[in-house]
This record gives C-alpha cells, sequence and structure tokens, in this order.
C-alpha cells in the first residue's frame, strides 16, 4: 500500500448534484480496488485555470488523499481520462516529508524540527529512494 | 606595456562580485515542495511563466530539481500557465 494523492477538475457547466455524484464515483472507485480514503477535499472549489482548456476557463478541484495498491493509480487514471467531465487529473505519489505547505499528515512539522540528530538519520537515508519515486509516477 | 599594465589593474577591482545567493527551501528547511503551493512557486518563474535558472534563482541543486518537478506538475493541472502573455 502506497500513499497517494489525486487532483483531479470536474466541469464548471455541470451541475452540484452531479458533480456529486462524479466525486461519489471516483471515490468508490478507489474503495472497490483495495484504495483507502483518507480525505477528500473540495475547499478549493472552483478555480480560475491558468489557461483554457477546451475553451474553459474554470474548474472545479477535487483534492483526494488515499492509500492504495500500486496497480490502483493506473487504473484510476484510465476511467477518469473516459470521463469527459473530468478536464485534468493527476496522481502523485506521496512523499513523507516536511512540506511548503502545512498540512501534511503522517510527520508533524514541529516534532519533526524537535527531533534530535539520531531521528534525523533515518529520515536521509530513506530520503533518495522516495525522491525517485513521484517523479516516475508523475509522467 | 607600461600602459597596458596601468589599464589591466583597475579590473580585478572593477569586478562586481554579486554575493551567493542561498537557496530559499534550505533557509526553510523544506524537503517536499508541494506543487500545490503556487504562490511560493511563481515566485521562481518569470512574467512568462518560465521556470528561472538556478543562477538566478540561487536554489541549490536539489531543490531546484525538486521545484522544476513541482512547477511542472502545477502546469499539468492549470495552476500555472505554460506560458503567459
Amino acid at each position: 500500500m502506497n500513499r497517494y494523492e489525486m487532483i483531479y477538475i470536474i466541469d464548471t457547466g455541470l451541475e452540484e448534484a452531479a458533480r456529486q455524484e462524479l466525486v461519489e464515483k471516483v471515490s468508490s472507485l478507489i474503495t472497490a480496488n483495495g484504495g483507502e480514503i483518507e480525505k477528500v477535499d473540495e475547499t478549493w472549489g472552483k478555480r480560475r485555470l491558468a489557461y483554457a482548456i477546451d475553451y474553459k476557463t474554470e474548474g472545479w478541484y477535487v483534492l483526494v488523499t488515499f492509500k492504495a495498491p500500486a496497480e490502483l493509480p493506473r487504473e484510476l487514471e484510465r476511467n477518469l481520462q473516459i470521463n469527459e467531465n473530468v478536464l485534468r487529473y493527476l496522481v502523485v505519489k506521496l512523499v513523507e516529508k516536511r512540506s511548503s505547505v502545512k498540512p501534511r499528515p503522517v510527520q508533524a512539522a514541529p516534532a519533526e524540527e524537535a527531533a534530535p540528530a539520531v531521528e534525523q538519520a533515518p529520515v536521509e537515508e530513506a530520503a533518495p529512494a522516495e525522491e525517485a519515486a513521484p517523479a516516475e509516477d508523475a509522467e | 606595456m607600461s600602459e597596458d599594465r596601468g589599464e589591466r589593474r583597475p579590473r580585478p577591482r572593477g569586478v562586481r562580485r554579486p554575493r551567493r545567493k542561498v537557496c530559499a527551501f534550505c533557509v526553510d528547511k523544506i524537503e517536499y515542495i508541494d506543487y500545490k503551493d503556487i504562490n511560493r512557486l511563481r515566485r521562481f518563474t518569470n512574467e512568462r511563466g518560465k521556470i528561472l535558472p538556478r543562477r538566478m534563482s540561487g536554489n541549490c541543486a536539489k531543490h531546484q530539481r525538486q521545484l522544476s518537478e513541482a512547477i511542472k506538475r502545477a502546469r499539468a493541472i492549470a495552476l500555472m500557465p505554460y506560458t503567459a502573455d
């Protein structure tokens, strides 16, 4: 099981009920394939796109964090590709490191900072392997 | 000869060596550059949306690599522009 983070953009032309249904469908797709949803975050909601996608300038952003076996993202991406209401998606493997934005679960930033040198050594050892992994997933 | 030397001498003094910049991510002790953190990422692109080279951003190699990866991810999901005019 790996931890992943997925962002997908739903067409804002879709009305609220249909959108919720789609979010629900994606979530159930994860759980049906042996995944485990940690969080579905729609706080970004409607957002201006940095560039037009299919002549649309806005999109509804949904952020999902989940635990899943390694085969799931491929299947998930296949399904999102098919759905025409999903403008874009991105599945990224999560790296357990202190992030530039605050909420990164598992390890809280202050706890890590307080940790002595003994604690820090294994973190650094694990780093190269983890760093290499997300790059492969992203493209 | 003597003239040449006279001209040469002021050059080493005249060359202004800009202070070596330090990596902003090392300073902030960031280990993972999140592609969702677009306000931070935007500081490392020019007004056309291009990623600034290391000699301008002053980032260390490790963080520059992570940064470019993060910016490219952000572009893929339309959080940042590929180009802007």
